[in-house]
């Protein structure tokens, strides 16, 4: 799971730097002709940076993500559901893992990045700091989270970095079997006891505004973004991803008879583009630096995961060793 | 084996829920690291295994349904704490990842064994199963070894902790081998080779990888110390585990999750 | 979210969640543990799997591991926990040498050796020339 192109930060001259004009405008030319790119090319140190920052978060993501429905796995109703949610959760951390080691390729550990997670120096999708209140939260999450996290992901895909893209070919596999998992949880609750189909319709109303902030704020449109698409790093942006979700899931969502807490949402019809109330970005801008409901927790929990592993990791580290860069 | 009479499907049917409950509620408490292991590696392996535990105790509960028990979800969620007739190894919270490791290589070695009995067992549907699990329970043994070695062998505390796990999960795990009313019958009909051949082998399995690890086997001195699970008497720690695994299934009796 | 009955309440010593499992922790709130250090989340080992017998063995990423017993421990759940696999094997990724990115030109004009290649072997049109000549000649 994943969220957000707003995750890229402004470059700070406004421009992007560049080390040899010759060999940035073979490795531009390289990418616009469908080329990738590997770990060991030449690349303009904006190029490395942004991309690490990218997949680090991503990854940060994941591991995260796994919080909020890990929440569940204990509480499961039946073997079925329990199985899956296992698996689900799994996964997740299993992308985590092919994340990093993909941005481990780029030159930073493991290591940096986990330490600029625990203390709070690296973001990570903003829709996890919220609790998965109910069982149903976690249908809601597992469908139109992970759906949001697709229509990224696809997009990404198509990206220029090689390590990045065969990870997430590995990831969008496992992500469409969460994406049915979750469906097939949400049609179970919305078709089933009134109890049911009223802790789902609850869900739903309390994640709609995190799932509408999921692919962040419109792009400003700025030299630096236009680059990021040039160098195929950002594939979309932001609207038009949003529009994409909108436009496959909000049909699902009302055939359900399930209510979108948001009277103006609609799809024009002359347009084909989807209206909706303006979600709330100072409460997203809150959110993502730290004043969720619950940042603290995510942090203190990875913070504590990685206490705990000390001594197993310690035990059997080999002292003598270098570190090496992964290969792809 | 044709049909059993009687005694002997209620052999099998007390058979079958220790094995399966063992599973079930150990598969659970294994659970409980996925997300939260000492290494992303790691928290992924271990989640698998939890993973099978949980379908191989769906498996044997289905078996329990088709010879006239409640199906697997009616059987793991709604029975009362004392109908459980797992042993009080299992129950146990996970504890640090020393005790969870240990107690994963105590039980997983006595289930290959078991299985690998069960396999020749003249109940055919049960030799069938035993026969399908082989392959996942032999990467369970592969995994705890592997650990059990390296870390008795690893830097820092990881001994003295290995060994403080050796010493509280040793007793407990004698608990697995708590003899039922049945076994005469089970051994007499050639179903198991019951409990006291399966807890020999098992200690001339697990103290050779243990003696390798550099471990100290525990004296132990009341062998019967955690006996009563088998029995439905169990410790502090199952009923709240199995409040909160029924936690939302028992939200609304009538529906379909 | 604006309810504020959702957040997590943080009592002075413990975060008590949602999650019972992070309310067992007993968490602080406050960030006080050490930086990881280097290599302490181990070296890394590339992985090969073997789909089934006759197909070759293809890279398929890289783990975290101590030692090679422990990489494969390991690449069985993190590699073929989805996929048919018969085989794995893993290589310390120091272990691997490569030709480099920097050296992609030794291979340059490897495709346009065509006397090596089958398509480098046209005889139709002298074949043609050949029988149309004979017969003028006959």
């Amino acid at each position: 799971m994943y969220g957000g192109g707003y995750i890229f930060e402004e470059s700070k001259n406004g421009q992007t730097e560049t080390d040899d004009v010759i060999k940035l405008e073979n490795f531009e030319a390289r990418i616009a002709a469908g080329e990738k790119i590997e770990p060991a090319d030449w690349m303009p140190a904006e190029y490395r940076k942004q991309l690490i920052r990218m997949i680090e978060q991503h990854a940060h993501s994941e591991i995260i993500g796994a919080l909020p429905e890990g929440t569940w796995i204990t509480r499961a109703p039946g073997f079925r559901r329990k199985l899956a949610l296992m698996a689900k959760v799994q996964d997740e951390v299993g992308h985590a893992q092919l994340l990093y080691s993909a941005a481990e390729t780029l030159g930073k550990t493991r290591e940096d990045m986990i330490n600029d997670l625990i203390t709070g120096k690296s973001k990570y999708s903003n829709v996890f700091n919220y609790p998965a209140v109910t069982w149903a939260d976690t249908a809601i999450i597992a469908w139109l989270i992970d759906a949001g996290a697709i229509i990224n992901q696809v997009a990404n895909s198509k990206g220029s970095y090689g390590p990045y893209c065969r990870a997430l070919e590995r990831i969008c596999v496992e992500e469409s079997f969460h994406l049915k998992y979750g469906h097939d949880n949400v049609v179970f609750l919305a078709t089933g006891t009134s109890k049911q189909r009223e802790m789902v319709q609850e869900a739903l109303t309390r994640w709609w505004p995190p799932i509408m902030h999921f692919f962040g704020p419109s792009d400003k449109i700025s030299v630096h973004t236009e680059t990021l698409m040039r160098w195929k790093v950002k594939m979309a942006t932001n609207d038009d991803m949003r529009q994409k979700f909108l436009d496959m899931y909000v049909p699902k969502i009302w055939e359900l008879g399930l209510v979108i807490p948001d009277p103006l949402l609609k799809k024009n019809t002359d347009s084909g583009i989807w209206e909706y109330t303006e979600p709330d970005w100072q409460e997203f801008k809150r959110v993502i630096n730290g004043d969720g409901p619950c940042n603290q927790e995510r942090l203190a929990v990875r913070r504590r995961a990685e206490e705990k592993g000390e001594w197993v990791r310690k035990a059997l580290m080999r002292t003598e060793e270098k570190y090496t860069v992964p290969l792809s | 084996m044709k049909d059993l009479n009687e005694i002997q499907t209620t052999a099998v049917k007390d058979l079958l829920y220790r094995i399966a409950d063992d599973q079930l509620i150990l598969g659970h408490r294994n659970s409980e690291w996925t997300g939260l292991g000492p290494i992303l590696e790691e928290d992924i392996a271990f989640s698998s295994m939890a993973q099978d535990k949980l379908g191989q105790s769906q498996a044997l509960y289905q078996l329990l349904n088709q010879m006239g028990e409640k199906d697997p979800d009616t059987l793991a969620f709604t029975r009362s704490v004392d109908e459980y007739k797992c042993c009080h190894l299992v129950e146990y919270p996970i504890g640090e990842y020393d005790f969870s490791l240990m107690r994963h290589f105590l039980f997983d070695m006595s289930e290959a064994i078991r299985f690998n009995m069960l396999a020749s067992s003249s109940f055919e549907p049960l030799a069938k199963i035993s026969r399908k699990f082989k392959g996942e329970i032999k990467y369970h043994t592969m995994h705890a070894i592997t650990w059990i070695n390296q870390l008795g062998k690893g830097a820092g505390d990881s001994p003295v902790r290995i060994q403080k796990a050796l010493d509280e999960c040793f007793p407990l795990a004698l608990g697995i081998f708590e003899p039922s009313d049945y076994e005469d019958i089970l051994i007499e009909n050639k179903i198991f080779f019951g409990e006291k051949e399966l807890h020999e082998k098992w200690y001339d399995t697990v103290v050779p990888v243990l003696k390798n690890a550099n471990l100290k086997i525990p004296e132990i001195k009341d062998p019967e110390i955690s006996y009563g699970g088998r029995k439905g008497k169990h410790t502090e720690y199952l009923k709240p585990l199995i409040d909160e695994m029924t936690e939302v299934y028992r939200i609304d009796k009538d529906a379909e999750w | 979210m604006s309810d504020k009955n959702i957040k997590s309440i943080n009592t002075i010593n413990s975060i008590i969640s949602i999650d019972p499992r992070v309310t067992r922790e007993e968490l602080s709130i406050v960030p006080d543990v050490d930086p990881i250090k280097d290599l302490h989340h181990w070296q890394t080992y590339e992985v090969f799997h073997q789909t089934k017998k006759g197909d070759r063995h293809l890279h398929v990423g890289s783990l975290h591991a101590p030692n090679p017993e422990m990489a494969v421990i390991l690449a069985k759940e993190q590699f073929a926990r989805r996929y048919k696999c018969v085989n794995l094997w893993v290589v310390s990724t120091g272990d691997v040498i490569s030709t480099g990115y920097d050296n992609e030109d030794i291979f340059d004009t490897t495709p346009e050796k065509v006397y090596r290649e089958a398509g480098g072997y046209k005889v139709m049109e002298r074949i043609n020339k050949f029988k149309k000549e004979r017969k003028q000649s006959t």
